[in-house]
């Protein structure tokens, strides 16, 4: 099946467009997906805001994933990885999918994940806690756009679901590359009328495929760090982008709250209380990352108190610097 | 707002780099290391610091004066009536730096952070002035 505006395409209706710089819309989350992480929701904002400047540039140039100086998950993110398994060469898999291990009430330290008690037990919990976290129905998409050029893009944005605000994207910016680059200028001009009238027929996405960190040294409660292995091929890819295909900024930074999610877990929250809000400050991608590429991932505590934490986060491949970000937390009581 | 202490802690965070690397007349390329997407991000930030429009491309633009475009350079490669333009308009920057020929792309190479403190003050005097008067 051809995955070109199914892949990794999250806007299915355009609603509004006012002065060319407010835009509305909406995204239907395919009820069969199992996954649907928060960050790929911050990325439906971002598409929702790529349409309008695409549009503003009569569609030569379109943004790629650039600077985003605030994303907010209220409620949390991705508090994965809690299930690591143990491989035969001594390294741990960590499977993005299943949420943290609380704090409980007699514990301060966590104990780590390396018995399949503690796992089955982090499991289960953090599984239904996390289920709460991935959003269903239908996301109600907003952006609006600062300032739009041949150069960049500056915009804001959020998305909402059941009336609830799952993402907020504050201060972003987005250069702009010549769209025939990345993609077909008349496809996506064809597109977006589609997506302003009737709308694209919803079910498009299937899916991601498995995005498994493989964690390598560590210093608990300090610094984790894991490796990632961009697949050489994947409908998203083909998607994003059909004549150049990178690594989505969206899934490195899904990547990343794992990872700073595992980071989170080791550190003691206060009494009756658990890693809450998550805030994504500062997030800066350098470069394209192409299919194939291995990623070190890594994120270390910078700052703590009581109730927050901040953790720096960056993505190299050898010894290029990919990508930085700052992740912010703040413990929430336990409801 | 002092421009400088603030030009130079987001220099410093936008890069990132020690904050005691960045020297007024240190070059954000080759000493600092900025990349085109830190040279985006630093304008950003400065614009939100200062409530100060940065037009992207304009700092060449006004470096070339009343010069046209083709006196300025050719085939991208600044002339040496847009070279004398350049040393006047970049006077912070040091003499030596501007290697002939230069590219009109490898101008950003000679930016400091003094070349952005000057700027954002050109701009808040901009953005300050008075409207010209409409005619009676």
């Amino acid at each position: 099946m051809d995955a070109h505006f199914r892949a990794f395409s999250f806007v299915d209706r355009i609603t509004s467009v006012r002065n060319g710089t407010q835009i509305r819309g909406h995204y239907a989350i395919p009820s069969d997906v199992d996954e649907f992480p928060v960050s790929l929701v911050g990325e439906a904002v971002g598409q929702l805001a790529a349409w309008a400047a695409m549009s503003a540039l009569k569609f030569t140039h379109r943004p790629i994933a650039g600077l985003a100086g605030c994303i907010e998950f209220p409620g949390g993110a991705e508090r994965g990885p809690s299930c690591p398994q143990q491989l035969p060469n001594g390294k741990q898999l960590i499977e993005p999918s299943c949420g943290p291990h609380d704090v409980t009430e007699d514990r301060n330290v966590r104990a780590p994940l390396s018995t399949p008690s503690a796992l089955r037990e982090s499991n289960s919990a953090a599984q239904s806690w996390s289920s709460a976290l991935r959003p269903r129905g239908v996301l109600e998409l907003a952006a609006n756009l600062e300032e739009v050029d041949t150069e960049s893009v500056a915009y804001s944005g959020t998305a909402h679901a059941d009336g609830r605000l799952v993402v907020r994207l504050q201060d972003c910016l987005g250069p702009m590359v010549p769209l025939a680059d990345l993609d077909d200028p008349q496809a996506l001009a064809n597109r977006f009328d589609l997506l302003c009238g009737p709308g694209a027929p919803p079910g498009g996405f299937r899916g991601l495929p498995p995005l498994a960190l493989e964690r390598t040294a560590g210093e608990t409660g300090r610094r984790a760090g894991a490796t990632f292995q961009v697949p050489p091929s994947a409908p998203f890819l083909a998607d994003h982008f059909p004549r150049r295909p990178v690594f989505p900024g969206s899934l490195l930074m899904h990547l990343s709250l794992q990872l700073g999610a595992m980071l989170a877990s080791e550190l003691s929250a206060p009494a009756s209380s658990r890693w809450g809000d998550w805030t994504i400050l500062d997030m800066k991608l350098r470069s394209f990352i192409p299919p194939g590429t291995v990623l070190e991932l890594d994120a270390r505590l910078k700052q703590r108190s009581e109730a927050s934490a901040i953790l720096a986060a960056e993505a190299r491949a050898g010894r290029e610097l990919l990508a930085t970000a700052r992740l912010a937390l703040k413990a929430e009581v336990n409801s | 707002m002092a421009v400088y202490p603030k030009i130079a802690e987001i220099i410093a965070a936008a890069l990132p780099c020690e904050i005691e690397r960045v020297k007024p007349d240190a070059s954000l390329i080759d000493d600092l290391g900025a990349q085109s997407i830190d040279f985006l991000d630093i304008v950003f930030r400065i614009e939100r610091a200062f409530k100060v429009k940065i037009p992207r491309g304009k700092i060449v633009e006004e470096a070339r004066g009343d010069l046209s475009a083709a006196e300025f350079d050719q085939r991208g490669v600044v002339s040496e009536a847009g070279l004398q333009r350049l040393r006047a308009f970049l006077s912070e920057v040091p003499p030596e730096r501007f290697a002939s020929p230069l590219k009109v792309a490898d101008i950003p190479r000679l930016f400091t952070t003094e070349t952005f403190c000057k700027i954002v003050i050109r701009q808040q005097r901009a953005q300050s002035a008075p409207a010209d008067p409409k005619p009676a």
